[in-house]
């Protein structure tokens, strides 16, 4: 998929979880401290992830996470490495 | 089929496909719990003559663990004013607690004296604390969580952290409000003087969590257990002190 597809991808599934409008999200705004997401609707977007891409992301990542453009560089990471 | 349901990668977050250790109860006891009969006679003389403790609605407990004691926090001495108003029940009621507080001499004794203490060696991963919560629940004791996470400074309640709501949705179990009172002045953050002054403590019915189990199958699984923390805060604020 090519790199700004799977990112506006992600942008909306995102939106959708938290509920916040896609325009109103900055992919480099913190989205704990700027978008008022709490630690678990955090993993909420992973739980989403999973969902949709079977990425099953380790905790250990979710502590990297701050930005949606964290998000989508773990994703595009996980998929290479599943060779999608 | 709601292609909002999450449920997999937080059930899997909280290991709850992985089975339960046979041991899982008796690997957190320690010698300290023999010592317990003799600490909680000992305290029952300030408990009902120096900072006297109303007990209410113990009769909303459930027959039988597994359940989820979920209580405002305001004294470090909270635990023991709850486990205390149990009785008995008290020996199938474990906590998690960390390895910073649980090997500190003096307040680790005490910890591990009045209670079951199931140890985590970080806060920084909270799912470690869920993962331990849930699988004391599915062995069939019940857990002790304060769901502000925090002591409130001033007894109004804190926000709740959603993870109650995950717990208790995820593992099926019934959460049980409780309403602290009291030990804010009795003992205060930072003191380690009792004061004299009146305790309450009020268990509230059950929350059954088939409802929300059931509104799990058209929502985000997130949303529900914000529902759930949001509900039993409510619950809390209402129950008298």
């Amino acid at each position: 998929m090519p790199d700004d597809q799977l990112a506006k991808e992600i942008k909306g599934l995102v939106s959708k979880v938290i509920k916040v409008p896609e325009e109103k999200i900055d992919v480099n705004a913190n989205i704990f401290t700027d978008l008022g997401v709490d630690s678990l609707l955090g993993v909420e977007i992973f739980a989403a992830l999973d969902k949709k891409y079977g990425l099953d992301v380790p905790e250990d990542k979710l502590a990297e996470i701050n930005t949606l453009n964290d998000v989508i560089n773990i994703v595009r990471e996980m998929l290479a490495k599943k060779g999608k | 089929m709601n292609d909002q349901d999450t449920s997999g990668y937080w059930r899997k977050r909280l290991g709850m496909d992985e089975p339960v250790p046979a041991d899982e109860l008796t690997k957190h006891l320690s010698w300290h719990r023999h010592l317990r009969p003799l600490f909680y006679a000992a305290s029952s003389i300030p408990l009902r003559f120096y900072c006297p403790e109303k007990v209410l609605g113990l009769e909303n407990l459930p027959a039988k663990p597994p359940y989820i004691l979920a209580p405002n926090h305001l004294s470090t001495m909270d635990f023991v004013t709850v486990a205390w108003a149990l009785g008995k029940r008290k020996e199938k009621l474990y906590t998690v607690a960390t390895s910073f507080f649980l090997d500190q001499p003096f307040m680790g004794f005490f910890m591990k004296t009045y209670g079951n203490m199931v140890r985590i060696d970080t806060e920084r991963d909270f799912f470690s604390a869920l993962r331990a919560a849930a699988r004391i629940v599915r062995a069939g004791a019940s857990v002790f969580i304060h769901p502000e996470g925090l002591r409130s400074p001033d007894g109004n309640l804190l926000p709740f952290h959603t993870g109650v709501g995950l717990l208790a949705v995820e593992t099926g179990v019934p959460l049980v409000p409780v309403r602290i009172s009291g030990t804010i002045d009795v003992m205060p953050t930072g003191s380690i003087i009792i004061y004299p002054h009146p305790i309450t403590i009020n268990f509230g019915k059950p929350m059954e969590m088939g409802p929300y189990i059931e509104k799990k199958k058209t929502a985000q699984a997130y949303d529900v257990y914000k529902e759930v923390t949001e509900d039993l805060r409510q619950r809390i604020i209402g129950l008298s002190r």
